[in-house]
């Protein structure tokens, strides 16, 4: 999202639609630049090609179609300006499970009408390349051990895991070599974040996503690292994802690299 | 003062294990102040901070934190206000009701009594929006979260299982069994104070409606 609203000179954190698979059609009613990033799609913007990662620049009444994504899940369409709407906890953000903030506090559907700034052009920008991220079926994520994470064994860090078709937004479940809990591993609840990977009793894990709750009581042994959980939104189902082993001031060093790459194209970038 | 129990909550957050809950809410709060902290999350037995590990090193975070919770206030227990909640027991709100009841050897207006004789006390918020852990339910009363749990329960449910009480405020998917509804909203976005309930809160049930 943050590439996307930089090509249409917004701040990373401007208000942008996120697409979940593909399949969608926007038309413009005003004059505005227009730029897609995330999972790679093809784009038309009323019949001329729409490349992900360049500035586009849309006229009243063109209409901007995205197929299904070859790769990637989550395909973000950010416009000039960011779109207008008023922030719920801080945060201009949908948060489905809740049904609040967004348009609505639910999906975007056919029909709805979204509000733009004035028209405005955008000067034609690119996403340097080693910029893009690369989508894949298949993902290597950088892990510490979470509080629980002596109840795994080593085939949890050495072989790796596949994604089932239960995913959303508050998360993905794992089938791999995860090791069966006993009834008496439920724990208090304790505060979570998303990257976190709990064990389930199905003999399953459960990789938490952005709407996650934020306590739980499974036992939590793996926390994707910071600097990797950008990437999580964009695992599909049936997707196969590796772990590698980190400590936190090794996460922290690889934060700071990947901090640094960003630095000069997305001023003021968090991850 | 012995040494704070911490430890790493994934490579960017830190969990400082407190005794209960007077001193729980006194250091989340403490901590929340001290403004060093991107997150507090209090959880059953620990606060739980987050970090930007661009900004300090996670060595650095942990020194923090050991140092801070060395100055945390004694705060003196505050009672919680006292919060008076009618709870339907209709048949549609209350499905695991009466086979609860039964599990535990009661009639339904005995079980209900046992819950409304409780001292319930609001232990936390968490999991989703307005959900609240309330503690302090007659030991007696047995229950178990359910072996599959439902995709949907209706906001305002009240769940039950051993020593604890649970409280939907929105509706969304639950694994507790459920033996009663408010229908009076417990979370509101738009509200000052978004959630009816806030720890330490003493909560009372009023029933209403009929078991059928």
């Amino acid at each position: 999202m943050a590439l996307a609203n930089r090509l249409v000179g917004n701040t990373p954190d401007a208000c942008a639609t996120e697409i979940t698979y593909g399949n969608a059609e926007m038309r413009f009613e005003t004059d505005t630049a227009v730029a897609l990033a995330g999972a790679e799609v093809e784009a038309d913007l009323s019949g001329r090609p729409a490349p992900m990662h360049r500035t586009l620049n849309a006229k009243r009444g063109e209409v901007l179609k995205l197929a299904r994504p070859s790769q990637g899940v989550r395909t973000y369409v950010a416009v000039a300006g960011g779109i207008a709407g008023e922030p719920t906890f801080g945060s201009q953000s949908t948060f489905l499970p809740a049904g609040f903030g967004g348009h609505e506090g639910r999906a975007l559907r056919a029909g709805d009408v979204l509000e733009l700034p004035a028209a405005r052009k955008g000067e034609i920008l690119e996403t340097p390349v080693p910029l893009r991220p690369h989508m894949s079926a298949s993902h290597v994520l950088r892990c510490v051990p979470g509080p629980d994470g002596d109840m795994l064994t080593g085939a949890a860090w050495n072989e790796p895991s596949e994604t089932s078709a239960r995913l959303d937004r508050t998360g993905i479940e794992l089938t791999g070599p995860w090791p069966q809990l006993q009834d008496a591993a439920q724990r208090p609840s304790e505060a979570l974040f998303p990257g976190a990977v709990q064990l389930t009793p199905s003999g399953r894990a459960f990789l938490l996503l952005p709407d996650s709750q934020t306590t739980g009581g499974y036992p939590h042994v793996l926390q994707v690292i910071r600097a990797d959980r950008h990437l999580l939104g964009q695992i599909g189902a049936g997707n196969r994802v590796r772990v590698l082993r980190r400590t936190p001031e090794e996460a922290a060093a690889d934060l700071r690299a990947k901090s640094a790459l960003f630095a000069d194209w997305l001023p003021g970038f968090r991850f | 003062m012995t040494e704070p129990r911490i430890h790493f909550v994934g490579d960017d957050a830190l969990a400082v294990e407190t005794p209960g809950r007077a001193q729980r809410d006194s250091c989340a709060e403490f901590l929340r102040a001290s403004r060093q902290w991107t997150d507090v999350v209090p959880g059953k037995h620990h606060v739980t901070v987050q970090f930007d590990p661009v900004d300090i090193l996670p060595s650095q975070a942990l020194a923090q934190l050991a140092e801070q919770v060395q100055r945390i206030p004694d705060t003196a227990r505050r009672a919680g206000k006292a919060i008076s909640l009618d709870l339907s027991i209709e048949p549609a709100d209350a499905p695991d009701l009466a086979r609860l009841a039964a599990e535990n050897g009661l009639a339904i207006p005995d079980f209900l009594s046992r819950l409304q004789g409780s001292a319930l006390t609001v232990d936390m918020l968490g999991f989703t929006p307005g959900f609240a852990y309330i503690t302090g339910l007659d030991t007696a009363l047995q229950g178990e979260r359910l072996k599959v749990p439902r995709t949907r329960v209706a906001a305002g449910s009240v769940g039950m299982i051993h020593g604890q009480i649970g409280l939907y405020a929105l509706p969304g998917p639950g694994g507790w069994p459920i033996i009663g509804r408010v229908k009076d909203p417990l979370f509101d976005p738009a509200a000052p104070q978004p959630s009816r309930l806030s720890p330490g809160m003493q909560v009372r049930f009023r029933i209403i409606g009929s078991a059928g």
